[in-house]
């Protein structure tokens, strides 16, 4: 098939896309393995839509290909522009805009064939004018219908069309907070696109934008918790390149703005257990049999989250529940540090031991997810523990290998 | 269908075009023009020719157009379920007090379906009339452009006054916290919004001179990463959102440059040792002189 910048399926750019903005150092030959054209057809559509943020480099193993975004200076996520390239035909950007005209007013009412009449005059003026069959028109109607741009109603024993007369004034500058911050926020994105270009005045700092491309994905499980359904979705294990199938029950999402992951906690009924999948992991979702114990397992999961650090909902040790308590010195002037250790904890507790001294403790499913905040207190710790002692023992070994790293070992560190 | 041409930027361009065509005649270049400003870096190759070649029968060959009224397009369901969904969060006040009109549409989403698990617990008070009312003078005032007479509590909870023009505000969701950015009388250039006590628009007439404020100015780190324990993964998505560099050394080790702002040097220094023995810096010296610092100290602690 020929080249063309826009495209029918979403989920093949989205991989390119996640490997040229999160790693960005592999070659051409190492994505060409399957097909050195679809390489260069995504490389190049990618080009068209983020030309200003997609950088290369010259490597002995090839030309690499990577995009590169300051998020604290591009005010706006420009990988959104990804999600408006969907391909359609010419008959369908016709059809849609003299559709959309016939029917300006709200209060015109026009059954399909008083549509196909006006048509024609739009149609006469040029060379040669497209012929839309009854049957083309109204597919079109009814899809729109089904968008809810379009109200379907009985005139007399024929179905009419008007538009959804819904008008929203919006603030702009609410449209480009939200678009950056809430799920899905593509969706705010496609509203500021009708307003005229404006330049925002909101900037955002520990952005991460990778989630945008999972914006499909979270919208169908937003819908299906909605409605309190199982769903069964298809997910990539991404190391041993192999596809598979679960049937979950999704109940909420979990987005981690220190890291940019999102993730599904969903009820498993195979193992019936609570657990995460990162979301763009997540290939298809397909929504299945509403679920009566939705509540339950949702109430299951809040009863969970003062015992969970991350997302993770069990230990890799054989404790149910596994401890973890360190203690940080600070100076007279370095109070602020107890206030890091109060704001930052997400479940535990911190008690002040005396004013250079505090102590966090918790005890939660898994501790590994622990050590790398931890480690931000390195410099401080003066006594640590978990209970967990092969986790213990590795913190411990970890510390000495970063010691070695800087050629710190041996002595007392004075 | 969150992926449909109705959002697409060719469908968007087009609107624009034919808003255009409606209005006047349109030429050549005006229509390559609103096609570059709306759509994308190839698009012209197909837009033009689209609409030129009569495919797409919207513009007539004299640059006219059987369309009569400006395009306009109702929101979709799921735009208006989004809607719905972000003004049920206690932040929308920041900007308006309107009411969406959209009681009978359910929300796309509610707090009950998402959690944002690792926020700092003391973000801004959104809900706070005080804050909610200086968000909104400070909002103006970058719009405006005038001067703000500023009063907040410093670290150490005394009162500071200061003459400020906002240029923008910036939002952390890590911190979950406002920042007001801009040219300041004293005390720096940037204003955390929960600080604030009082915030008033400047009352002298003529606008006060105030010093042009230097953009942040950027550092580089450089540093090896191991790829042990999914490390590249975590540490390249961690890093996602500076400006960044990634070269393979070998089969497991990896050469990343981050570029990062120099006011938040503390903060990169403390990101890089959570990964632990997976980073090890090696420049600029002087950000490796800092690394070290940190782990003698730590030695000193006895651990």
């Amino acid at each position: 098939m020929a080249y063309s910048e826009l495209i029918k399926n979403f989920n093949r750019v989205r991989d390119y896309m996640r490997e040229f903005f999160v790693y960005g150092f592999k070659s051409r030959e190492e994505y060409t393995k399957k097909s050195a054209r679809s390489y260069d057809d995504e490389r190049r559509r990618l080009e068209s839509w983020l030309g200003d943020f997609m950088q290369f480099r010259q490597t002995p193993e090839g030309k690499n290909v990577f995009l590169s975004v300051d998020s604290r200076v591009s005010r706006h996520n420009p990988l959104y522009k990804a999600w408006k390239t969907k391909s359609f035909t010419d008959g369908d950007i016709t059809l849609h805009f003299i559709l959309f005209d016939i029917l300006d007013d709200p209060k015109t009412v026009l059954t399909l064939n008083e549509i196909m009449e006006r048509m024609d005059e739009y149609l006469t003026g040029f060379q040669y004018p497209k012929m839309f069959d009854v049957s083309t028109v109204r597919k079109k109607l009814n899809e729109y219908v089904s968008e809810g741009i379009l109200i379907a109603e009985k005139k007399g024993r024929t179905m009419a069309y008007h538009r959804s007369s819904f008008q929203a004034s919006l603030d702009p500058d609410a449209l480009d907070y939200f678009s950056e911050v809430a799920p899905c926020g593509v969706i705010g994105s496609y509203l500021l696109d009708k307003e005229e270009l404006h330049e925002g005045i909101l900037t955002f700092k520990h952005h991460y934008i990778t989630g945008a491309m999972d914006s499909e994905v979270l919208c169908a499980l937003f819908q299906a918790m909605s409605e309190k359904r199982q769903i069964t979705m298809e997910t990539m294990d991404k190391k041993r390149n192999k596809t598979s199938e679960a049937d979950v029950v999704p109940l909420r999402i979990f987005i981690s703005v220190q890291n940019g992951r999102q993730y599904l906690m969903a009820y498993l009924p195979r193992t019936r257990r609570i657990r995460s999948f990162r979301t763009d992991s997540i290939l298809s979702v397909h929504p299945g049999e509403i679920c009566r114990s939705f509540d339950e397992y949702r109430e299951i999961l809040n009863g969970m989250l003062p015992h969970m650090w991350g997302v993770s909902t069990q230990s890799f040790s054989d404790q149910r529940m596994e401890h973890v308590e360190f203690t940080v010195r600070y100076r007279a002037d370095e109070s602020y540090i107890h206030r890091r250790l109060e704001r930052e904890k997400r479940c535990g507790t911190v008690e002040k031991l005396d004013v250079n001294t505090s102590r966090f403790s918790a005890d939660v499913y898994d501790t590994s997810e622990l050590v790398p905040w931890i480690r931000t207190f390195l410099c401080r710790i003066t006594s640590i523990h978990f209970s967990n002692e092969a986790l213990e023992a590795q913190f411990k070994k970890d510390l000495e290998d970063m010691y070695a790293l800087y050629g710190l070992e041996g002595g007392d560190g004075t | 269908m969150i992926f449909s041409e109705l959002y697409s930027a060719y469908y968007n361009a087009v609107a624009w075009i034919l808003k255009a065509a409606i209005d006047h005649p349109l030429s050549r270049g005006e229509l390559r023009e609103m096609v570059a400003k709306h759509a994308f870096g190839e698009s012209v190759l197909n837009i033009e020719p689209a609409l030129t070649e009569e495919r797409w029968q919207l513009i007539r060959s004299d640059g006219t157009t059987p369309i009569q009224h400006p395009p306009t397009m109702p929101l979709t369901t799921l735009q208006k379920r989004w809607l719905k969904a972000i003004y049920l969060d206690p932040r929308i006040r920041l900007f308006t007090d309107e009411d969406t009109g959209l009681d009978d549409v359910e929300p796309l989403f509610t707090k009950e379906d998402y959690l944002v698990f690792d926020k700092y617990s003391d973000g801004d008070p959104y809900e706070d009339e005080e804050y909610i009312a200086n968000f909104r003078l400070i909002l103006d005032a970058i719009r405006n452009r005038y001067p703000l007479e500023i009063s907040m509590a410093n670290r150490r909870g005394r009162i500071t006054h200061r003459k400020m023009l906002p240029e923008t505000l910036e939002y952390s969701e890590k911190d979950d916290k406002f920042r007001l950015i801009g040219a300041s009388s004293a005390y720096g250039e940037t204003v955390n919004l929960g600080r604030i006590m009082k915030c008033k628009r400047c009352s002298e007439e003529v606008p006060i001179r105030l010093a042009q404020r230097a953009p942040f100015s950027k550092e580089t780190v450089e540093f090896e990463l191991t790829d042990e324990r999914n490390a590249l993964e975590r540490v390249l998505l961690h890093f996602a959102h500076f400006e960044k560099e990634a070269e393979r050394i070998d089969e497991k080790r990896y050469l990343v440059r981050l570029t990062y702002n120099s006011e938040d040097e503390a903060e990169m220094v403390i990101r890089i040792l959570s990964f632990g023995p997976m980073i090890r810096v090696i420049g600029p010296q002087r950000f490796v002189d800092l690394i070290k610092e940190r782990l003698n100290q730590q030695k000193s602690c006895g651990l």
